[in-house]
């Protein structure tokens, strides 16, 4: 193994999926790990932090990590409970989410944990915690490790980390429901007059190359792709993207590597295996050099 | 330090929404300030305290709850009329900031008729120039 990976411990959204017609893919939640060296840097909590945890605890020479939480929603939480690390003493962990400050960062990841939902809470936890204080210039380093974070588009404060890592950068945006204003303009594009139709038109090329900014010079970009074009008009407001959108998004942006990720939990193997085909078929038509991939769980990603 | 300013306050990133105010307000009177990010703004609202504050929710650098959490910190904008405008169509957005007190929740697109009707709505003839 390389000094420098990452290595997907949860890839669904929602809610676990531990079906075995899914478990080609995986049927935790969101988890990445983002490690270089002896530092560790985890992406969300969802169940995946639960073996990723385990895995932790029998590594001798790690005892710290940084846990950035993209949101409070429970499929990017839910694993914190059971992250054996957090009730051991001695690790020292960090954690860093949308918060007005460490002390409302601390209290989103508490809340979870308090009867009667939990029997314990997070008092309990014998580790050395840190909750991080928002950067002025949203810039926070760790280790040889630094990365920033933007607000995407997804309900509540919801962050995307752009990771800077051994020259690399991985951008993780797990949960973005990417040009809902555009959709939303072209739905309500006969009910404007004509001014408001100039309006909008630059409003959506505002949107668009917000997008793209976004994801931009990302070597690895693991982006929510969690419906197919049927699902996401049923399902459209929910806070996630079309996979259709995301490949497009990559493709434009000049994305080397993509990991469509945060997958629909009612979507077996043979269903993302439709999704993956269709991705590549776009790619081929754009004659894209993008590579692209269905994140699964334990994945290893060299960052070498 | 000014309080009782009548202008219109507008925070957001999108280029667009300033021509977009502008029409809402080709018919009054009321001063109107636009910030590309609530970032930019803060200096300015230490000292104002417009009659009426849009404020976008997605932006680069703190979004607009966040944001609007820290002004009900401030005591010049504990009670200051607050109007989010956002894409963002989501219930968890509506709740929490109507919980931080914003008096309502517009969603692009909306015609401007809809920017005119808001600030008839929401500020006083008497706080008008």
């Amino acid at each position: 193994m390389s000094d420098a990976y990452l290595r997907f411990w949860g890839v669904r959204g929602s809610y676990s999926a531990p079906f075995e017609s899914h478990l080609g893919v995986g049927g935790n939640t969101s988890c990445v790990e983002i490690r270089v060296d002896d530092h560790v840097l985890v992406c969300d909590a969802g169940t995946g932090i639960i073996p990723l945890g385990n895995q932790l605890m029998g590594q001798s020479d790690i005892r710290k990590l940084l846990i950035i939480l993209t949101h409070y929603h429970w499929d990017h939480i839910c694993g914190l409970p059971f992250f054996v690390p957090a009730f051991v003493p001695d690790w020292n962990i960090n954690f860093f989410g949308p918060g007005q400050c460490d002390q409302e960062i601390k209290e989103h990841v508490s809340a979870q944990m308090q009867a009667p939902y939990f029997p314990v809470g997070t008092e309990t936890w014998l580790a050395n915690i840190d909750y991080l204080q928002p950067a002025e210039d949203q810039l926070i380093n760790y280790g040889p490790l630094s990365f920033n974070y933007q607000n995407v588009h997804h309900p509540g404060t919801t962050y995307g980390y752009r990771v800077n890592v051994k020259g690399k950068t991985v951008i993780y945006v797990s949960d973005n429901e990417c040009l809902y204003l555009g959709k939303s303009i072209d739905r309500q594009y006969e009910e404007l007059n004509e001014e408001e139709k100039l309006l909008y038109d630059e409003m959506k090329k505002e949107e668009y190359a917000a997008e793209l900014d976004l994801v931009r010079g990302a070597d690895i970009l693991i982006h929510d792709a969690q419906y197919t074009p049927e699902d996401y008009e049923k399902k459209r407001g929910w806070g996630h993207s079309c996979y259709i959108d995301t490949v497009n998004i990559a493709i434009e942006a000049g994305v080397k590597e993509l990991y469509l990720y945060h997958h629909d939990p009612n979507y077996n193997d043979d269903a993302m295996e439709e999704i993956y085909q269709h991705s590549l078929s776009i790619i081929r038509e754009k004659k894209s050099s993008l590579k692209c991939h269905i994140a699964k769980e334990g994945l290893i990603v060299s960052l070498d | 330090m000014e309080t009782d300013s009548p202008s219109v306050v507008v925070i957001d990133d999108s280029p667009s929404i300033k021509t977009l105010f502008e029409a809402g307000l080709r018919d009054s009177n009321l001063e109107l300030k636009v910030f590309n990010s609530a970032e930019n703004s803060l200096d300015y609202l230490k000292q104002h305290k417009p009659g009426l504050l849009f404020l976008n929710i997605k932006m680069p650098g703190k979004d607009g709850l966040t944001f609007l959490k820290e002004l009900r910190h401030l005591p010049l904008h504990k009670d200051t009329s607050v109007v989010m405008i956002s894409s963002k169509d989501y219930a968890q957005d509506r709740s929490v900031a109507e919980k931080l007190g914003a008096l309502d929740f517009i969603t692009k697109p909306m015609p401007i008729q809809v920017i005119t009707d808001v600030i008839n709505k929401y500020l006083q003839p008497s706080s008008s120039n």
